[in-house]
């Protein structure tokens, strides 16, 4: 069988104020092979966006095991989570984050530029995904002069023009009407269908339905598995 | 990258207009106040640099302790120059200047008055790097009756530059032919003199007497003297050379002298230090003073300081709003340098702006600068030299510093807290920037306190009883050059209508003039038993037209011919004798240089003491000699009329000498002379003081606005609760207000503790009274309280529904 591109086991993660301690994950383990779409469900609290954390390795577990393609990161220190992370993942947040002072071709770049790809190469991609999301009509606009579907067709954008292996996506349609999302969903569908793998958390359960398994948490375990295919 | 950096950086400042229009205004203004100081500093340290071998000349002191007074004075005896080549292998060139103060040149018909006149050895043209346009410096003051001027001077008088051969006329009697031109003296030079005639004019320039100081020595030493070892010699050199004369007329060698606690000792002072740190007694001109420069560089760093501070506060400040950007920016993949490299960038883009303003501002403000502080800066090419890889470095070193708090801070942003707005309270827990406020609001009180201190004292001098009374006194100048027609001119004037009195003397309270002598107890000398004293010659009048007072005895008087041979002493002088009743006891001072006779006083009269030299200093011992035909001439005024008086005088003045220049002052601008660098000092620091000020406050402003930003949810919720605008702004001002208090408590200790050292330099002074840094920290609790409640009424008055809305 292929290895799994990630694999974790018995990850737990705590978090301490000055008096009490809550237990973010318990002993949580999951494999996600490349090529799939999960979506991560749960209550508020369950611990969804922990793991989506350590996943995107911005965020490093207290205990237990995380191996990515095959390596163990787990204890990787900053600048090597950095580095890995920026050549192969992609995020995607609820409220875009996108940069207020740069245009929409510019927040697209800034990956690039960050993995040192020379300029007209940038250029080359940047127009290419831009085309790809048919935004290409706003690349000399402001975050603030677009429609909350097109900022995040532009982040989806900007998370898929390093060409990742992993796209991390938190509650992408949270902030988003029904039709916006839908969008953004057959999006990301296309970019599962041409190869990325994909994990969604995510509340809803029509968009958990355009994934092919959905993990189901509570407090920081992980309590059913359904197949959707 | 780098492109990327200066695109985001200045979106994000034109983003935030307000902050980057304090931040760039409090830069601009610290850096041109700095640049201005920088002027100032490097032209007082230039003085005298454009000798080419200034680090070898030197000025010869002499240090005198005698009759009760220590000074050190700038002029030397006339012998010690020749003696000194002679006896020194390691000394390359001497010269003298002899200043015997102003004299009439004519030019045409008329007799012009000119004051920067000298008598000085050939060799100068040696030492002192004075280029001449025109004769041979080798021997153009070697003749008597000769003379070098400046090309100004040869301007003035014949029109042209090439006046070699020409003749001037002195005091309408004496003529001087011109042997060179030299170029003009720089304006950063001890001495600025026009005309130098030959030394062998003077017979004075062969006097031998070694107790008699009247001249400048200049000594150029040979490349690689070691000046301590040179300046360890000059005391035997003195017993060597004038012991047989003081053997002669205090009759006693030099041990003897100095173990009876007085002495006669020579030293030097290089010639850059003349300026800044040399205040003998006798010296050419008034000296810079290098308190004023420390005083002046300090300030220039704390005005910086306090600008830098403004841009780390405000950028730290407003690092809640950068954070997201931060986080998605390290989500991306960015390393922390990357990071650290792009908020740097800001800052520095910042600091240039400001420093490209300053620069502007300072360049326009040079004008009134110059006017405050008395100077004539300008800005040269070799000044753009030196300033404009001086601003790069500054801009860079500020930039950085600036911007190295945020940019670490900044930098350091863990991206899912930021992200998940978990630093949304970044203004919080600000424990440096309170530092910085409280290190600002410092600064700025001891400000406040030395300028109130400064100010104060300076009315104080204006106010106190000096002991005579300078106000409507016309001080006609060179009325001695009348000869014996000086009575004349006196009698005429006091005719006058709206005269109340006139005076010849040949000193004035207002003018450091008069010479010094020594007086005995005993026709036999004895230098235990003698008072050095200021000498004045005076006449009859004197007294009572400037409002001395009479301690004891009488005035001197027309009627009583053996006046010529009395004298009237004031109360210092009475003191140091220590006669019971000084009247009518006699005193003997030496009648020639060798003091081979003396002649006999008879006290006739005892004035009060009055201030005869400036407040800095204690009265001194006076001695008034009665004399006629000299000097100036001190007219009471009590007319409302002054220009008419003053055309009638002038009148009388062209009636005896129709060719001669009238010039007159007024006795009480002369004492604002007096005490000029302190008013300087005092309206710049006003200055440097309300700009400091200024420069906080923004930043003050500034932090205010975010504090009220950051917490525009919480006062919404507070309002929707009930609370008024008071309550509201008295919460919002209470963080800042207590850091202001404890900047008081810094403060005003040090600032006492540096305004009593800066009094101590005057002896009459008024001392530091409790109201003035009381009235320093209520003024700055106001200016802090009133900046802050603008933001603050600003962010109460917010409709809170728009305030609650935006989450």
């Amino acid at each position: 069988m292929e290895a799994p591109m990630i694999k974790i086991t018995d990850l737990e993660k705590f978090y301490r104020t000055e008096e009490v301690e809550t237990i973010a994950l318990n002993k949580l383990s999951i494999e996600v092979k490349t090529g799939e779409f999960v979506a991560i469900m749960g209550p508020s609290g369950c611990g969804k966006s922990t793991l989506l954390n350590i996943l995107g390795m911005l965020d490093d577990p207290d205990e237990g095991s995380y191996v990515f393609n095959g390596v163990e990161v787990a204890h990787f220190t900053e600048r090597k989570r950095a580095d890995l992370r920026k050549h192969n993942i992609g995020f995607v947040f609820q409220s875009f984050n996108l940069i207020d002072e740069l245009t929409v071709f510019e927040n697209v770049e800034l990956p690039l530029i960050y993995t040192g790809v020379p300029s007209a190469e940038r250029v080359k991609r940047v127009e290419e995904v831009l085309d790809k999301m048919q935004i290409m009509h706003r690349r000399n606009h402001y975050p603030q002069q677009l429609s909350g579907g097109q900022q995040q067709r532009v982040a989806i954008a900007r998370a898929v023009v390093n060409k990742p292996k992993l796209i991390l996506a938190d509650e992408p349609t949270g902030n988003l009407d029904s039709s916006n999302g839908n969008d953004v969903m057959e999006l990301l569908t296309d970019l599962n269908e041409q190869g990325t793998t994909i994990i969604m958390v995510t509340h809803s359960e029509h968009d958990a339905r355009y994934s092919h398994r959905i993990i189901r948490l509570l407090d920081g375990q992980t309590v059913v598995e359904n197949i959707m295919i | 990258m780098i492109r990327n950096y200066v695109k985001t950086a200045f979106r994000s400042l034109m983003k935030n207009k307000g902050f980057t229009f304090i931040n760039v205004l409090g830069l601009a203004l610290g850096l041109a106040t700095c640049l201005l100081i920088v002027f100032y500093v490097f032209d007082e340290l230039s003085y005298d640099r454009y000798n080419v071998k200034a680090d070898r000349i030197y000025r010869l002191n002499n240090d005198i302790k005698f009759g009760g007074l220590e000074n050190s004075y700038a002029i030397t005896p006339a012998p010690a120059a020749a003696a000194l080549k002679g006896d020194f292998p390691e000394i390359e060139q001497v010269a003298r200047l002899r200043n015997r103060g102003g004299n009439q040149v004519k030019k045409g018909t008329q007799d012009i008055q000119e004051d920067r006149m000298v008598y000085a050895d050939n060799s100068i043209f040696d030492i002192f790097t004075l280029p001449m346009i025109a004769g041979n410096p080798a021997r153009a003051l070697v003749d008597p009756h000769t003379m070098v001027i400046t090309e100004d001077m040869a301007r003035k008088y014949f029109g042209r530059v090439n006046v070699i051969g020409q003749v001037l006329t002195i005091n309408d009697s004496v003529q001087f032919k011109v042997t060179g031109v030299i170029k003009n003296i720089p304006k950063q030079s001890h001495f600025h003199f026009d005309f130098y005639m030959s030394m062998p004019t003077i017979a004075e320039s062969k006097s031998a007497a070694w107790f008699s100081n009247n001249f400048g020595t200049y000594i150029l030493l040979k490349p690689g003297a070691d000046p301590k070892v040179f300046a360890a010699k000059l005391n035997d050199f003195m017993a060597r050379h004038a012991g047989s004369q003081l053997q002669a007329i205090l009759h006693m060698d030099f041990k003897t002298l100095e173990k009876s606690g007085s002495y006669f000792r020579l030293s030097i002072i290089p010639l850059t230090k003349i300026h800044l740190q040399s205040n003998s007694v006798d010296e050419i001109e008034a000296n810079g003073s290098i308190s004023y420069v420390y005083i002046f560089s300090a300030t220039a760093i704390f005005i910086l300081l306090i600008a830098c501070v403004n841009f780390m506060n405000l950028s730290t400040a407003r690092s809640a709003n950068r954070a997201r950007e931060v986080g998605v920016r390290k989500v991306l993949g960015s390393p922390r340098s990357a990071l650290i490299a792009q908020f740097l960038t800001e800052s520095i883009l910042v600091t240039l702006v400001g420093a490209i303003i300053a620069v502007l501002a300072a360049w326009s403000m040079l004008g009134l600068f110059n006017q405050m502080s008395g100077k004539d800066l300008t800005v040269t090419p070799q000044i753009l030299g030196w300033l404009i890889p001086a601003l790069l470095i500054i801009i860079l070193v500020v930039g950085c510093l600036a911007g190295s708090y945020p940019a670490l801070f900044l930098s350091g942003f863990q991206p899912i807290k930021v992200l998940k707005g978990k630093l949304a309270g970044g203004f919080k827990g600000g424990m440096l920037r309170s530092i910085l406020v409280v290190v600002q609001f410092t600064i700025s009180i001891i400000l406040i306190v030395s300028t109130m201190v400064i100010s104060n004292q300076l009315k104080y001098i204006q106010s106190k009883d000096l002991g005579y009374n300078r106000d409507h006194v016309l001080v006609i100048k060179n009325v001695w050059a009348l000869g014996n027609a000086a009575k004349t001119f006196k009698q005429e004037v006091r005719q006058l209508a709206g005269v109340q009195g006139a005076t010849l003397s040949n000193a004035l309270p207002t003018d450091e003039n008069g010479n010094s002598t020594t007086y005995f107890k005993d026709p036999v000398i004895d230098q235990k038993r003698s008072v050095l004293t200021f000498d004045w010659n005076i006449d009859e009048d004197f007294i009572p037209t400037l409002g001395i007072k009479m301690a004891a005895g009488r005035n001197f008087s027309k009627d009583m011919a053996t006046d010529s041979t009395g004298i009237v002493i004031n109360e210092a002088f009475a003191k140091q004798l220590g006669y019971a009743n000084p009247v009518n006891q006699f005193l003997y001072t030496p009648a020639d240089q060798m003091a081979t006779k003396t002649t006999k006083y008879h006290i006739i009269g005892v004035v009060k003491d009055f201030n005869f030299k400036s407040l800095r200093t204690n009265v001194t011992p006076l001695v008034f000699v009665l004399d006629q035909n000299i000097g100036d001439l001190s007219v009471r005024i009590n007319s409302a009329d002054i220009p008419s008086l003053m055309a009638k005088i002038k009148d009388q003045w062209k009636g005896l000498s129709p060719n001669r220049q009238f010039s007159y002052v007024f006795m009480d601008d002369n004492f604002d002379a007096l005490y000029r660098s302190e008013e300087r000092m005092g309206a710049i620091s006003i200055a440097f003081t309300s700009l400091a000020i200024v420069i906080a406050c923004l930043g003050l402003f500034g932090l205010a606005a975010y504090a009220a930003e950051q917490r525009i949810k919480e006062i919404g919720i507070r309002k929707v609760l009930g609370a008024d605008i008071s309550t509201i702004v008295n919460m919002l001002s209470k963080d800042f207000i207590k850091l202001v208090l404890i900047a008081i408590a810094i403060a005003v200790p040090f600032a006492w503790w540096a305004m009593h050292g800066w009094l101590q330099g005057f002896a009459y002074k008024q001392n530091i009274q409790w109201w003035v840094p009381a009235t320093a920290g209520v003024s700055a609790i106001l200016i802090a309280f009133l900046t802050i409640s603008f933001q603050a009424i600003k962010a109460a008055l917010t409709n809170p529904v728009t305030s609650l809305r935006s989450e």
